[in-house]
């Protein structure tokens, strides 16, 4: 029973990063991916609807650590790492603030400004993360080689992520490229999906590097379990070898989900102060979220199922479609 | 003030916490009308009706956006700048905290996220079931963030043991005293601010001649009925928190002895900065209260003369009543925030015990760095409500997409889908 809560938290930290790698990911990859006013609008109604699942996984943690680990947060958010959480949170805020306000206003200026935000916000969110992950591996200090490298490796994980991700969602709804003219396939999903390979040999010599920087003496990090360091970080070393060799994205949307599941896991190397919580805590926070899991199961399910086609041309989140096209046309409602 | 981290992290606090509150207590007022909407919609197989509920989930969704990433930052926040309160009350302050991320806020959100792109793709009950789930979530979210709230203004239902609080009693800690009044006064208040929104908005419609299938009519009587419905409840609940007034808490001195607490407030004194604050909001949200029952007598007269919708100088009187429960909002709560201090966790931790250890440079750019974010992005959301109330039901955000008839000849007459 006691190791319950521990449980919980790290399946909600792994949910968030392979949920979350997948938006992430793609936002980070934007810039390359979709050049076009086009492609930018396909591809953040791509990212939108995924971020609104994937992200509570980080509040509910978040929660879970101020109920049931605080003594975790001094070593979250103690010296170095209070201003990389700092940082991340507003890597967070910024991204969120894209999204939501980028269909808003119908003007190329304001789209560009949620954009830049996006991509920006993005990037930052994988950088601290890899700070965060790297800085706790150092016993606290998010600016060492190390967690340089770290941050490094963890954001051409995200990249990855996304442009599995991209590979399938960027495929139109229907053949005719979304009811506007256009060729009828999708260079950026096929982009992407070259992507991955690059991304996957990147990552792989990324990997290298910090394993190397481990052997190396006085730049290694200070762990507790050594072993099951090298045993977690051997899982995304092996993801990413077997993604490098391919061309296409079929396997990549599989190990890129292992590769960003092992990063979070690696903090299990330490002894981190988790403290049991108290039997009245247990009962209250249990008795209020047991009876709820299943409506949690059933929600995110549904989402993600009813996600998982290619990117819908209109809703909440996607801008008008370009002025130019022919008066007359249907516009097709899937 | 930068050379104080306290002074900068408690007001860094308090407008992210006043701003925050602004958005809950629209999506608070908001919810239950559009789930009763939708219900009637969906009952009745009405299009136009559910236009209109499609009109009012626009202005809910962008109104909710500035919620969720005000929370986020609120709830990191508490970690970042107010180490103290986890150290020793973490177990108990935090675990209504976890209870409201997990068990509401996880599935507000996810439903939420179904109901906006489940508009085409799934049943129409099924997706009204969707805004039922929001709805009684965000209500949920709410109880557990008093219950947290509660506990600081009221500990109540736990014991310290070496130097930390445990929960010795959970049905003490849920049924706060201080946690129930609130929550019941912030229902009633959110459901009058929804009401004089939604007033408001059908009142500028109507008094430019805009009324498509009858919903701004329906609005503008649905909105009075709410805000006449609710706020003489929202002043009695109010007033009844009074009764918690110099009143300590049952662990009082169980971490310092009545001489000491006796001593720490005395130290702090009567007249400090933060109670002519705390005044000045309960003077503020008097007066509101007061302007509302007012405007509440006046509209009920209005109404029953069958002037409401019609009469101009009233409908141009209804667009601006939304100013008053949001001035009375913020008011009550920077009075019930300064009403407990020097204490954060009254009788248990002062305020300068709980504040993390920063130095001024950190307090400076965490101070900076978000209330400058909260700035820009409360002022968009703001604008960006104001803009789409303004709109009106074609120009929605959830406005459903234009389908052209295949028959038509010249392909421009739109079909409604719904």
């Amino acid at each position: 029973m006691e190791i319950a809560p521990a449980l919980f938290l790290t399946g909600l930290i792994v949910g968030y990063f392979v949920l979350a790698g997948c938006d992430i990911g793609l936002g980070m990859a934007a810039p390359y991916l979709a050049r076009t006013p086009a492609e930018r609008r396909r591809l953040v109604s791509a990212i939108a609807p995924y971020f609104l699942g994937s992200e509570v996984w980080l509040v509910g943690a978040v929660g879970v650590v101020a109920g049931l680990f605080p003594s975790l947060k001094d070593v979250l958010f103690e010296g170095g790492m209070w201003a990389v959480s700092t940082v991340l949170l507003t890597g967070w805020l910024m991204r969120d603030a894209g999204l939501w306000l980028r269909a808003r206003v119908d003007t190329g200026a304001w789209r560009s400004v949620c954009d830049s935000a996006l991509v920006s916000g993005s990037w930052l969110l994988a950088l601290s993360w890899g700070l965060i992950i790297g800085g706790l591996l150092s016993g606290g200090d998010p600016l060492t080689p190390f967690s340089l490298v770290c941050a490094l490796t963890v954001a051409v994980l995200f990249l990855l992520r996304g442009a599995a991700f991209g590979a399938e969602r960027l495929v139109p709804a229907d053949g005719s490229a979304s009811g506007h003219t256009g060729p009828a396939t999708a260079p950026e999903a096929d982009q992407a999906a070259w992507a991955t390979r690059v991304l996957a040999r990147t990552g792989l010599a990324t990997t290298a590097v910090t394993a190397a920087l481990v052997a190396f003496p006085g730049t290694g990090p200070a762990v507790d379990r050594p072993l099951l360091l090298a045993a977690v970080a051997a899982v995304p070393a092996t993801a990413l070898a077997i993604t490098s060799g391919l061309s296409g994205p079929h396997l990549s949307r599989h190990t890129s989900a292992v590769a960003i599941a092992a990063v979070p896991l690696l903090a299990g190397a330490l002894n981190l102060p988790l403290g049991t919580p108290p039997a009245g805590t247990l009962l209250l926070t249990g008795g209020a979220i047991l009876p709820v899991l299943p409506l949690m199961v059933v929600g995110q399910v549904a989402l993600h199922r009813m996600l998982r086609r290619p990117a819908d041309d209109h809703g909440f989140f996607v801008t008008p479609p370009p002025q130019d096209s022919q008066p007359g046309r249907t516009v097709p409602v899937s | 003030m930068f050379e104080d981290p306290l002074l900068s992290a408690r007001f860094q606090f308090a407008l992210t916490a006043a701003v925050h509150y602004m958005f809950v207590a629209f999506t608070l007022g908001l919810a239950p009308y559009i789930l009763f909407g939708q219900f009637r919609a969906t009952l009745r197989r009405d299009g136009p009706r559910m236009r209109a509920v499609r009109f009012w989930g626009g202005l809910y969704i962008i109104n909710y956006a500035m919620g969720i990433l005000s929370g986020i930052v609120m709830e990191l926040q508490l970690s970042l700048n107010w180490s103290g309160l986890h150290e020793m009350y973490g177990y108990a302050f935090g675990a209504p905290l976890a209870i409201e991320a997990m068990g509401a806020f996880f599935v507000e959100s996810t439903f939420l996220g179904l109901w906006i792109f489940g508009w085409d793709r799934m049943g129409k009950w099924a997706h009204w079931c969707c805004f039922l789930v929001v709805t009684t979530t965000a209500y949920a979210s709410a109880y557990w963030v008093l219950v947290s709230n509660g506990f600081l203004k009221h500990p109540t239902g736990i014991s310290i043991e070496d130097g930390e609080a445990v929960i010795d009693d959970v049905g003490a800690m849920a049924a706060n005293p201080s946690a129930l009044l609130a929550f019941t006064h912030v229902t009633f208040s959110a459901l009058l601010l929804g009401g004089a929104v939604i007033a408001a908005a059908s009142a500028y419609h109507l008094r430019r001649g805009c009324d498509p299938d009858g919903m701004y009519q329906r609005g503008v009587r649905h909105g009075t009925a709410l805000l006449l419905i609710a706020v003489l409840p929202t002043v009695i609940s109010g007033g009844l928190q009074f009764i918690m007034y110099g009143q300590d808490p049952p662990s009082s001195g169980t971490t310092y002895s009545a001489e000491q607490i006796a001593a720490i407030e005395e130290g702090y004194g009567e007249l400090s900065t933060a109670h002519a604050l705390g005044i000045s909001g309960d003077m503020v949200m008097m007066l509101s209260w007061a302007l509302m029952l007012l405007v509440g007598m006046l509209s009920a007269g209005v109404w029953a003369f069958r002037g409401l919708g019609r009469w101009r100088w009233h409908l141009r009187l209804l667009a601006f009543v939304p100013v008053l429960p949001y001035a009375a909002s913020v008011g009550g709560w920077v009075f019930r925030e300064t009403e407990r201090q020097p204490w954060t966790v009254r009788h248990h931790l002062t305020t300068a015990d709980a504040v993390t250890d920063m130095s001024p440079l950190m307090a400076t750019v965490s101070f900076s760095l978000f209330t400058s974010a909260f700035a820009v992005l409360g002022t968009v959301t703001a604008w960006l409500l104001v803009r789409f109330a303004r709109l009106g039901p074609n120009a929605g955000p959830l406005a459903p997409p234009r389908v052209f008839d295949q028959d038509d000849e010249d392909g421009r007459t739109p079909v409604l889908r719904l």
